[in-house]
């Protein structure tokens, strides 16, 4: 939400410019002595002068004078047919919305059928009947516009009397007109007054144009759209003639679609938020050539940092190092907010623009065996590298597919954008793979549409694809946190099968916060709170025997774990007392300390690292691991 | 596919017959005699003769309900009756000066579409870029633009200050295709960009909204080029809710074809209504006002039909 100062901050321009350019025309007697009316056929066309600022029109009269008066004219009946408007189509929407049946329709279906009409025509339909004049444009202008209103606050106050507090002070026995003068219509004002304005500009519009074509005000009282029809015939001789209405009624109606704007934007400001898609800022120079030795190792990331863009924010990703391995799973475990998605997504390239690499390297062996720095590529190669060297499979199924192409275009596109392949030999090859995620009647399946599909069978669509260029790194987001539990089970099962039968090793990066899954499929787990790795090693030996207090107290908080260790004794199951910090407002000294059931003094001014364990297969970060090295601790308590 | 086709099609009878019903009971409901009304001037009023024969010449002399049923006869078989000014047949002149009034509308249409979709579309997916503010910017200013104030500067500019373009008028294509052509040009500009500046507005937010969903993701991450993901992932999805809106802005468009045949002295429906108004021709301006009714519901019709082409989830409700 935004603050009231805030608020008003950023209306104060569009109020002032709006406010005096309806003030001004009706401050007329205060800036010229000069009747608007007054024929003056001697001096007709007269250019500027000391006397009459804007020089006189076709008859003599002062352009000053005539300009400010037909203001008055625009504004008023503008204003005025927009208020009845308003109120008629409040009053309607309202009673609409309080009885629904009959009154439903009429408002809703009424604005329907006036929206059919060319505004402008239904009025000319009317000056027919009525004759022109001013009295006929309010009424026409009305008639015209209240169904908007009414449609509008129909739909508004139907949203406010569902809202929790409504229902709650209806429960109360708050009586209705209370209800709708004290809750709906204040939620309702920001809408309303958007169409105000909307609705006060559009009917300018038609005012000036019906008097343009002589059938809106009648002559000889002035307006804008007739100052524009005598002015025409001159534009030769007398380009101000039609430069000073025209200015005019441009500059009142910018105006009031400024103030609306504001208005809108101020009233709902997701609007107005908007980051680039493709401005992914990249780390200035690369530091060494890439370089992985083991021929085993597919990926490697290390030291990553993450910033968000914003200048002087913390570090969303402090440091993570990670080793990918052929024919290896990699469990990247965590709560939501610690940094696990935003580390794959790094990988692939597909950060957020908000969000930047300032430090560390990630590096690929491509299925050619050429190594390259992710962070340092041109976008083309980045291309080239997605789908086809790492793939990826997302945490949720029904939106990750796009509703309105058929499954088979989304394979297709994703086989032929690596191989150069024939649509039918690639819509073959997505039969296939449809059958290998164990799709049954892939070919008539390959058909249908997303929506046509449950949630499971969308994420073996995703698996399939994501296998279809048999990547060298699989990364998989939780892929199962969004589907029933069996369905998780059929996933993940799926998952492991695929990955022994995919003949070029596999590697697996599961991100998961579920350890019970992670200990199924994992062959590694690298645990990460708020930024950080804090332990990392084999599977079994971690979830075994964790040696962080995060990770045990992860462990301890899994349903069937605790019923293990804990069925006899029928107690609680541990829950980790408070929440991950904000990047923003990490603690000093280790980040986990205020959740930690065994921080000590000395856990507040060491920022322990990632201690190895003598056989250098695992690693962990907490001073009071066995893995730290004895001296730190009572160096730093000595010191403190 | 077809069962959604039909329901549209018997929805847009039925909007057009609400819409004949509602036109047809303005004559009933206006206060007094609507033949006194129509033949009186500024304060005078006609002769009994005028006023008994515009009355049998109307068809106000029969009962209402017998008025309205010939009436809905009629207008289904586009008869429209007589001019009560030169008692010339209405159907033809509308014939006559339809197609004119059709070509501006295409013409500006296809211009809008050509100009302001990918103004839009680059607008939308470099939100907050210099381009978006700059095309932002312009867009503000020229929605705040009247129609025939547009056309009044554009006369004034390009015909009279540059002199490139004729001020107005009309030849027919096949008396003189160039010249036909260069007397479309601004008519057709003034109209679409009008027409322009919402497809702009719209095309831009669709795309910010259509970028941000998941499945822009999945495509990038399936390493499809950049254009592909623009043109089939988000511009594909983006345009549903643009011909959209643009079938509803379509009725204000047509309003705006009056004003701006007007300025260029086009002689095309809004030439008609206008003079017709002027002469208070109540059948031929209920006339104008059903076949542009029509129009506009047809036009919607088909854009209905259309978006149901792009997106399956609309016909598989």
């Amino acid at each position: 939400m935004m603050s009231v100062r805030n608020f008003h901050k950023r209306m104060i321009l569009p109020s002032l410019f709006l406010a005096a350019l309806i003030i001004i025309p009706f401050a007329a007697p205060l800036i010229t002595a000069d009747d608007p009316v007054k024929i003056a056929v001697r001096y007709r066309l007269a250019a500027p002068d000391l006397e009459h600022w804007l020089g006189r029109d076709e008859f003599g009269r002062d352009r000053l004078a005539r300009v400010l008066y037909g203001g008055q004219v625009s504004l008023t009946v503008a204003f005025v047919a927009t208020t009845i408007a308003c109120i008629i189509g409040t009053f309607f929407g309202l009673v609409g919305a309080y009885f629904r049946g009959p009154s439903e329709f009429v408002t809703s279906r009424l604005s329907d059928i006036v929206l059919c009409f060319p505004p402008i025509l239904l009025a000319l339909l009317v000056v027919t009947l009525f004759g022109p004049g001013s009295v006929t444009l309010v009424a026409v202008l009305s008639v015209l516009y209240f169904p908007t209103f009414a449609r509008i606050t129909f739909s508004e106050a139907l949203r406010v009397t569902s809202l929790d507090f409504v229902e709650a002070s209806r429960a109360l026995g708050t009586p209705s007109y209370r209800i709708v003068l004290g809750t709906v219509l204040p939620n309702i004002a920001g809408p309303l007054s958007v169409q105000y304005s909307l609705t006060a500009a559009a009917a300018i519009t038609i005012e000036s144009g019906l008097s343009f074509l002589g059938l809106g005000v009648v002559p000889p009282a002035p307006s804008w759209g007739q100052m524009i029809r005598g002015a025409r015939q001159f534009m030769n001789q007398d380009p101000l003639g039609i430069m000073i209405p025209c200015a005019a009624l441009v500059l009142t109606i910018f105006a009031i679609n400024f103030f609306c704007d504001r208005l809108r934007d101020t009233l709902d400001p997701k609007g107005a938020s908007g980051s680039s898609m493709d401005e992914v800022s990249k780390p200035k120079a690369q530091a060494d050539a890439p370089t992985i030795k083991d021929p085993d190792v597919v990926a490697v990331i290390n030291k990553l940092r993450l910033e968000t863009a914003h200048f002087g924010t913390p570090a969303v990703i402090e440091d993570v190092s990670l080793i990918l391995r052929a024919n290896q799973c990699t469990a990247l475990v965590g709560e939501s907010g610690s940094g696990k998605s935003l580390s794959s997504l790094a990988l692939m390239g597909l950060l957020p623009g908000a969000i930047r690499q300032v430090g560390g390297t990630l590096q690929l062996r491509r299925k050619s065996d050429e190594v390259v720095d992710l962070g340092f590529l041109d976008a083309r190669t980045l291309e080239d590298i997605r789908g086809n060297d790492i793939a990826m499979i997302f945490q949720e199924p029904m939106t990750s597919l796009n509703p309105i192409h058929k499954i088979s275009d989304q394979m297709i596109e994703a086989i032929t954008a690596h191989r150069p392949m024939s649509r039918s030999d690639a819509r073959a090859h997505a039969i296939a793979l449809l059958k290998r995620v164990g799709m049954n009647d892939a070919e008539r399946r390959i058909d249908s549409y997303p929506d046509q599909m449950s949630g499971g069978m969308r994420q073996r669509v995703m698996i399939g694809m994501a296998l279809s260029c048999e990547p060298r790194l699989l990364i998989a987001d939780e892929p199962t946190t969004a589907l029933d539990v069996t369905i998780q089970a059929e996933i993940i099962e799926l998952l492991q099968t695929l990955r022994q039968d995919q003949g070029n090793g596999l590697s697996l990066l599961f991100i998961s916060h579920n350890l019970g899954v992670v200990a199924d499929i994992a062959d590694r787990v690298a645990v990460m709170y708020s930024g950080l790795i804090v332990e990392e090693g084999p599977a079994a030996q971690i979830l075994r025997d964790p040696h962080h207090p995060y990770t045990r107290a992860l462990i301890e908080s899994m349903p069937s774990s605790h019923e293990e260790l804990n069925s006899a004794r029928g107690d609680r199951l541990p829950a980790i007392s408070g929440t991950p910090p904000l990047p923003s407002a990490r603690p000093s000294g280790c980040t986990f300390r205020d959740r930690c059931p065994i921080a000590l003094p000395a856990c507040a001014d060491i920022r322990p690292a990632l201690y190895p364990s003598a056989d250098g297969e695992r690693a962990v970060r907490c001073l009071r691991a066995p893995e730290a090295p004895a001296g730190v601790m009572n160096h730093q308590t000595e010191a403190a | 596919m077809l069962a959604f086709i039909s329901r549209r099609m018997a929805a847009a009878v039925a909007m057009l017959l609400v819409i004949g019903t509602i036109i047809f009971s303005l004559l009933i409901i206006v206060p007094g005699d609507p033949a006194e009304l129509l033949l009186s001037t500024g304060g005078g009023s006609a002769s009994a003769e005028a006023i008994a024969n515009l009355r049998v010449n109307m068809g106000l002399d029969k009962p209402v309900l017998t008025q309205y049923v010939t009436f809905l006869y009629n207008t289904a078989r586009l008869d429209f009756g007589t001019s009560i000014v030169d008692n010339g047949s209405i159907s033809s002149v509308i014939a006559l000066r339809l197609p004119r009034t059709l070509e501006i509308i295409i013409a500006g249409t296809i211009f809008a579409l050509l100009l302001a979709i990918p103004a839009g579309t680059a607008a939308g997916l470099r939100a907050g870029g210099k381009f978006d503010i700059t095309a932002s910017a312009i867009n503000a200013l020229l929605t705040s633009i009247p129609g025939f104030v547009l056309g009044t500067l554009f006369i004034f500019f390009f015909a009279q200050v540059l002199g490139w373009l004729p001020a107005g008028g009309y030849v027919a294509f096949a008396t003189n295709p160039m010249q036909h052509l260069q007397m479309l040009v601004l008519p057709a500009l003034t109209v679409g960009l009008h027409l322009a500046t919402i497809v702009f507005r719209m095309t831009r937010a669709s795309v910010l909204e259509m970028r941000g969903h998941d499945w822009v993701r999945t495509a990038v991450a399936k390493g499809l080029r950049r254009k592909r993901v623009v043109r089939r992932h988000i511009l594909y999805n983006a345009l549903g809710p643009i011909i959209t809106v643009v079938g509803l802005q379509l009725g204000i468009l047509l309003g705006s074809t009056v004003l701006v045949e007007f300025i260029y002295n086009w002689p095309g429906l809004s030439g008609l209504l206008v003079s017709a108004v002027e002469q208070r021709d109540y059948p031929t301006v209920r006339a104008v006002i059903l076949t542009v009714a029509a129009i506009f519901i047809g036009i919607n019709l088909v854009i209905d039909i259309l978006s149901s082409l792009l997106d399956p989830r609309i016909r598989l409700q």
